[in-house]
């Protein structure tokens, strides 16, 4: 396995903005966490298949029926937002 | 006797017998808590002139002889990563510092439903991140037993708020180890049921395949009340199972095995002594018990650490300005999302996420998550395998007894390592419990786990009876009634 990661790069896909010294300690960190997970680039597999699952007990994901049901209204599910205007989220322009 | 001291089933007696009344009880937990709370910090609100009115609704219910539930009346604190609704759900973030909840989670509608009365929010590791309560955003809880240890984590303000007795029983969640290492660290019971029997509606998701609800309390019988009234197949959550219990043995016919790899080196003498003398125990009582190698645990911390901040990274998405939480301004969307997530996540959130965005980024996303998927799997199936052989597996819940505040808050590797014994049975899915069973030289609780396969929570309770009524942990921390 490869160590190598651009902190800036991995900060920009996660939308977070360091500072030039949480950028040096967080490289450190994640230096020293990925070696240490590099352990399991050791390990034997009985199988290769790569298998996805999203249940240790493998259930099998159900569909739900297509049904009305109650929820949050539209005023509560609105009531953290930071802005609001005329029951819609305000946000700055997407572009400059 | 100190009526907080008691089981929950010595207080439903007393309650039903009109030797005690709700409302009295509730009054000493908050006399309890206005004695502690300053010095371990265990909550973040607490709840007392709310509920007063619903006490004087129970203690109606008993004098009348109309209730019905062994949970009316009695005073539960609930961690501050589920959700009560009208009440703020921080997760100890700066992130959620003014999010008020608009729905209960289901856990919160079921107790609710049983009369049960909510003592306060708990303090936390910032979105059950951490192992210590150490990255609350909102400041450290301290170990009722001594306050210059940690009180364990990420539930660490509700195992020090039980342990404190400023309430009868706590909810917390364990994604890795959250609920049984600070219940261990606390001398208290903690119990993290099978993956999907307590619904995560309403749980602010870290890892979403991990995370599991469950109770800490003084008894694994208090464990039992809860669980079976917070447990059950639920539509808003897509992970939740029907719990149909299996039945597996829990008498001397029932056979033992000390994981191997979990009493060796990194776990100190004082922690491994504490199993051998449970096997001593089970092994005059007649229980058959041997040793089991699973040596895949040996990579758990490894497989964790990808998997966990993998899920992290992808839940925290949501954390981005606009619906809900804080808000940094910005000239443009992009700029405000990264303000925001650059100052409302403390650091230990950032470096899992940073984490699980490099592991599941193009490119890396086979060598880092698809291997430890494959890993899980793998670690699945041998736990498949071994509870062939034997029916309950025990190892130490924690490396070592609690650690000092401060102790390892600068190498996030060392703080990992002490979840070591507690996240197989996350990855895995299986029923854990840690049940106190003796004192540190240092005079801190030291705990056992033991696991067993999915869907026998209720053997294992049964079984983690037996050992508790053998043991005689009767430790408690001193000062605070």
């Amino acid at each position: 396995m490869s160590n190598e990661f651009n902190i800036k790069n991995i900060a920009k896909l996660a939308s977070i903005n360091l500072s030039e010294e949480e950028q040096n300690s967080l490289s450190n960190d994640l230096s020293i966490i990925l070696e240490h997970v590099n352990a399991l680039s050791d390990l034997k597999l009985d199988s290769q298949q790569q298998e996805i699952f999203i249940h240790p007990l493998e259930k099998e994901l159900e569909l739900q029926e297509d049904e009305v049901v109650e929820s949050l209204t539209h005023d509560e599910a609105i009531s953290n937002a930071p802005e609001s205007k005329d029951g819609k989220f305000v946000v700055p322009p997407s572009m400059e | 006797m100190d009526a907080s001291n008691l089981s929950i089933r010595e207080i439903n007696s007393l309650f039903t017998k009109k030797e005690l009344k709700p409302s009295e009880l509730y009054s000493k937990v908050f006399e309890n808590a206005a004695n502690s709370e300053a010095a371990l910090h265990a909550h973040l609100t607490l709840f007392e002139e709310e509920n007063i009115k619903k006490a004087a609704d129970s203690d109606k219910r008993f004098s009348n002889g109309e209730s019905a539930s062994l949970l009316d009346g009695i005073p539960i604190a609930i961690k501050d990563n589920i959700n009560i609704k009208n009440y703020k759900t921080t997760c100890s973030s700066k992130m959620l510092s003014n999010y008020t909840s608009p729905y209960d989670a289901t856990v919160i509608e079921k107790l609710k439903e049983q009369n049960t009365l909510f003592t306060g929010k708990t303090n936390l590791d910032e979105f059950a991140m951490g192992s210590s309560t150490e990255n609350s955003a909102f400041g450290l809880t301290k170990n009722p037993w001594n306050t210059d240890y940690v009180p364990g984590g990420s539930s660490g303000g509700s195992a020090a708020s039980v342990g404190a007795r400023s309430s009868i029983a706590a909810l917390g969640s364990d994604t890795g180890g959250s609920i049984r290492q600070p219940a261990s660290f606390c001398g208290l019971v903690g119990f993290k049921p099978t993956y999907g029997t307590v619904s995560r509606f309403g749980l602010v998701a870290f890892a979403s395949s991990l995370d599991q609800i469950g109770p800490i309390t003084k008894t694994v019988d208090d464990s039992r009340i809860i669980f079976s009234s917070i447990s059950g197949e639920d539509s808003r959550d897509a992970t939740s199972v029907i719990n149909n219990q299996l039945d597996i043995p829990s008498d001397n016919s029932a056979t033992i095995g000390v994981i191997k790899e979990l009493m060796e080196d990194g776990i100190s003498d004082e922690a491994k002594n504490e199993v051998n003398k449970v096997v001593e125990i089970l092994k005059s009582k007649g229980y058959k018990v041997k040793e089991i190698s699973i040596p895949i645990i040996k990579l758990s911390i490894s497989i964790y650490y990808l998997i966990a901040p993998a899920e992290c990274s992808a839940n925290l998405a949501r954390f981005d300005g606009v619906r809900y939480g804080l808000r940094v301004d910005g000239n443009t969307s992009y700029e405000m999302m990264e303000n925001t997530r650059a100052e409302g996540f403390g650091a230990e959130v950032k470096r899992r996420i940073l984490l699980g965005t490099y592991a599941l980024s193009a490119g890396y996303y086979d060598e880092y998550y698809g291997k430890a998927l494959q890993a899980r799997k793998e670690m699945i199936d041998e736990f498949a395998k071994t509870f062939k052989d034997v029916d309950y597996l025990i190892s130490p819940t924690t490396p070592t007894q609690a650690f000092k505040s401060g102790e390892k808050t600068s190498n996030p590797l060392e703080m990992y390592m002490s979840d070591l014994c507690t996240i197989p049975a996350n990855l895995a899915g299986l029923p854990a419990i840690s049940i106190p069973t003796g004192l540190s030289k240092d005079e801190l609780p030291l705990g056992v786990q033991v696991m067993s396969k999915p869907l026998s929570d209720n053997s294992l309770l049964d079984f983690s009876e037996i050992i508790e009524n053998e043991v005689q942990f009767d430790g408690q921390p001193k000062g605070w009634l």
